[in-house]
């Protein structure tokens, strides 16, 4: 099937067997795409800490940082 | 191979009228919603600022209590009775729980909604947390009780199924979806000791006039050793539709039952002793047991990222299974234009961010600098006002036709719907974040005083425009939700619904070590955490402020002695809307 034709398929009814291409079983299946997303879950938790550390809590007034 | 309304017809009538009963109440709290964002921001304002705490009590009750729970027992009931596939022991029983709920939610509302009238002496202004010495009247938190009194009962209907089921079936594992019912509802069992003590033993008395003071610290300690774990009340039955419903609307399986029934253990563990995360700031707590709640929460932050692995790959599955390829091009095959997995999709991508603001309350530290600001509402729109909410709507797509054998009024609108609620929250939460960073503050009418915000990037006017820009696509949302709901319930009947199957787990229970079953020891292990974490705290406090003191006044009880130099500022209204209880508690005594 192809890529346009099970979009269609999709906008009519709930996605079930007849939108499955092959079957993976459990040991084939690795699941490399959910590590990936996973890095970037991580990756942007750290930007955003530096992000709040840096620009909103230490760049704002008034701090208790640099006071004493 | 049929629909649930056709395996079991009698149990689909609760499961329809208690989705029903949600989806009014998601009406009512979402147009309070929207007079409160535009109150707020100052861009509209309905109502005099004094009543502004009518509004956010009923918003927050009708919301997260109302909405979410009725929601709830209605997939509860659903995923015990598909699971074990078997129909309630006895109907009746199942009705009584449901009537014993709508009753106990009728007067909590009564009470709340007959703050906007002075006609009556009845008001409930306590907002969700109700912490005295605010007080509201009896029926009220009589309303409460009887509302949790239905839910255990809705746990022994759950059980007493299971129970039956284990006598035909004694080798079996406990089907998964039971598994979740179970555990979530013996976690619920643990936790609404603590409310049940507050309002059965402290808060009815004292709105009676029984009793003259309660200990504001007690009853707010009790409040949040039942606070916390009732978000995961909330958040569980969403959890379950990821396990159960994601993977199955992928084009995939579950990638783990295993990994699932661990990821339920650690929550009843783990929702229950943590509920002091929520006073870090409250005087009368020693320090050290506020750094236990911490530990323990932070251990909380594990099943959910067990969860965001597992759900994650089950997505995964599906959509290899369906062709897709690469490190990230496989998301492009997942059913995106299906509103049941585009809904539960985006939620579960907006609880992602919503971990990031929850990590950062979690530390005891860094939650000084976002306590009480809007950091904290923006934080938990994004979990139980999206993760959660925007999981139930997009369930509602597939179970309303389920239950009721009816076609779906419109896919399109509801695909459309789901995108606007995700956008619409994006817009206000994001907003409430960076407001609250500012240390502008949540619960108020007027939060901007006459203090000049100062922000780094941006404006206070534009933070404001954003916040009312997604309360307005939120509702918007809503609207359309319930009226696609409105409309399938009146439709046409529906002869190609799909069949209610669950489809099996790519490694499956047989893989789960059998103590995970065992649902006596975890029960065992969470009391024992429990008394670890809460019975020094309450006995300080109790040893410090005593059972009934030092309470202070009830207010509006409070209002007696100032009546006449502060509310005769702001009119008559007010005065008797506030004396009027006061009158009635005075006849009680």
């Amino acid at each position: 099937m192809s890529s346009d034709a099970a979009a269609l398929k999709d906008a009519d009814s709930p996605p079930d067997e007849s939108a499955i291409e092959r079957y993976i079983g459990h040991d084939e299946f690795d699941p490399i795409g959910t590590l990936a997303l996973i890095m970037v879950y991580f990756l942007i938790l750290v930007l955003m800490w530096l992000f709040m550390y840096f620009v909103e809590f230490v760049g704002n007034e008034p701090t208790v940082v640099g006071m004493v | 191979m049929s629909a649930y309304i056709d395996q079991f017809p009698a149990e689909a009538k609760v499961i329809r009228s208690a989705f029903y009963t949600s989806f009014i109440a998601l009406a009512l709290g979402a147009a309070f919603g929207l007079i409160q964002t535009l109150h707020r921001t100052d861009i509209v304002r309905v109502i005099p600022s004094e009543m502004y705490y009518t509004v956010l009590t009923a918003h927050g009750v009708l919301l997260v209590v109302t909405f979410t729970i009725f929601f709830l027992v209605a997939i509860f009931t659903w995923a015990v009775t598909t699971s074990l596939d078997r129909g309630v022991e006895d109907i009746r029983f199942t009705w009584s729980w449901y009537v014993l709920m709508s009753l106990g939610t009728l007067f909590a509302a009564v009470a709340i909604l007959a703050g906007f009238t002075d006609r009556t002496e009845m008001s409930a202004d306590v907002l969700f947390t109700f912490y005295a010495p605010l007080q509201a009247h009896p029926i009220f938190y009589i309303g409460l009780v009887l509302f949790v009194i239905g839910t255990w009962l809705a746990g022994a209907d759950w059980f007493r199924s299971w129970w039956a089921w284990k006598q035909e079936n004694p080798d079996e594992r406990i089907p998964l979806p039971t598994f979740m019912v179970l555990t979530t509802m013996i976690m619920w069992y643990l936790a609404t000791l603590g409310v049940a003590t507050s309002i059965i033993v402290f808060l009815i008395p004292w709105s009676l006039g029984l009793i003259d003071t309660v200990n504001p610290t007690l009853t707010r300690t009790l409040f949040w050793f039942w606070g916390h774990p009732v978000v995961y009340f909330w958040l569980m039955p969403a959890y379950m539709m990821w396990y159960v419903m994601l993977p199955k609307f992928s084009g995939g399986r579950l990638f783990s039952d295993p990994l699932a029934r661990v990821v339920f253990v650690l929550f009843l563990l783990l929702s229950t002793p943590v509920g002091i995360h929520h006073q870090y700031l409250d005087p009368g707590i020693a320090e050290g047991f506020k750094f236990i709640a911490m530990t323990n929460t932070m251990f909380l932050l594990l099943p959910s990222l067990l969860t965001a692995f597992t759900v994650v790959a089950s997505m995964e599955h599906g959509a290899r299974q369906r062709g897709g390829e690469g490190y990230f091009g496989w998301l492009g095959a997942l059913p995106w234009r299906d509103p049941v997995f585009a809904g539960m999709a985006l939620a579960g991508l907006m609880f992602a961010a919503g971990g990031f603001s929850g990590m950062i309350n979690a530390g005891m530290n860094i939650n000084y600098l976002v306590h009480n600001s809007l950091w904290v509402p923006g934080h938990f729109h994004l979990t139980v006002g999206t993760a959660v909410a925007l999981t139930f709507m997009a369930v509602s797509y597939h179970f309303i036709p389920q239950v009721t054998g009816r076609r779906l009024a419109s896919k399109q609108i509801a695909l459309f719907q789901v995108v606007l609620w995700f956008i619409g929250m994006t817009f206000m939460s994001n907003a409430m974040h960076r407001g609250g960073l500012l240390g502008m503050p949540r619960r108020t009418a007027e939060p901007e005083y006459d203090f000049p915000f100062e922000t780094a990037i941006g404006t206070v006017g534009e933070l404001n425009a954003q916040i009312a820009l997604g309360g307005v696509l939120l509702t918007l949302s809503t609207v359309l939700f319930v009226a696609n709901m409105l409309i399938t319930a009146l439709n046409d009947p529906a002869d190609d619904l799909p069949s209610n199957t669950i489809p099996e787990p790519l490694s499956g229970s047989e893989d789960a070590p059998l103590v995970l079953d065992n649902l006596k020891l975890w029960t065992a292990i969470a009391v024992v955490l429990v008394i670890f974490a809460y019975s020094l705290p309450l006995g300080s406090i109790v040893e410090r402020g005593g059972l009934f003191g030092p309470g202070g006044d009830a207010f509006p009880m409070f209002i007696e002695f100032v009546e006449g130099t502060v509310f005769g500022l702001t009119g008559d209204s007010v005065s008797s809307l506030v004396n009027s209880p006061l009158e009635w508690l005075r006849a009680m005594r």
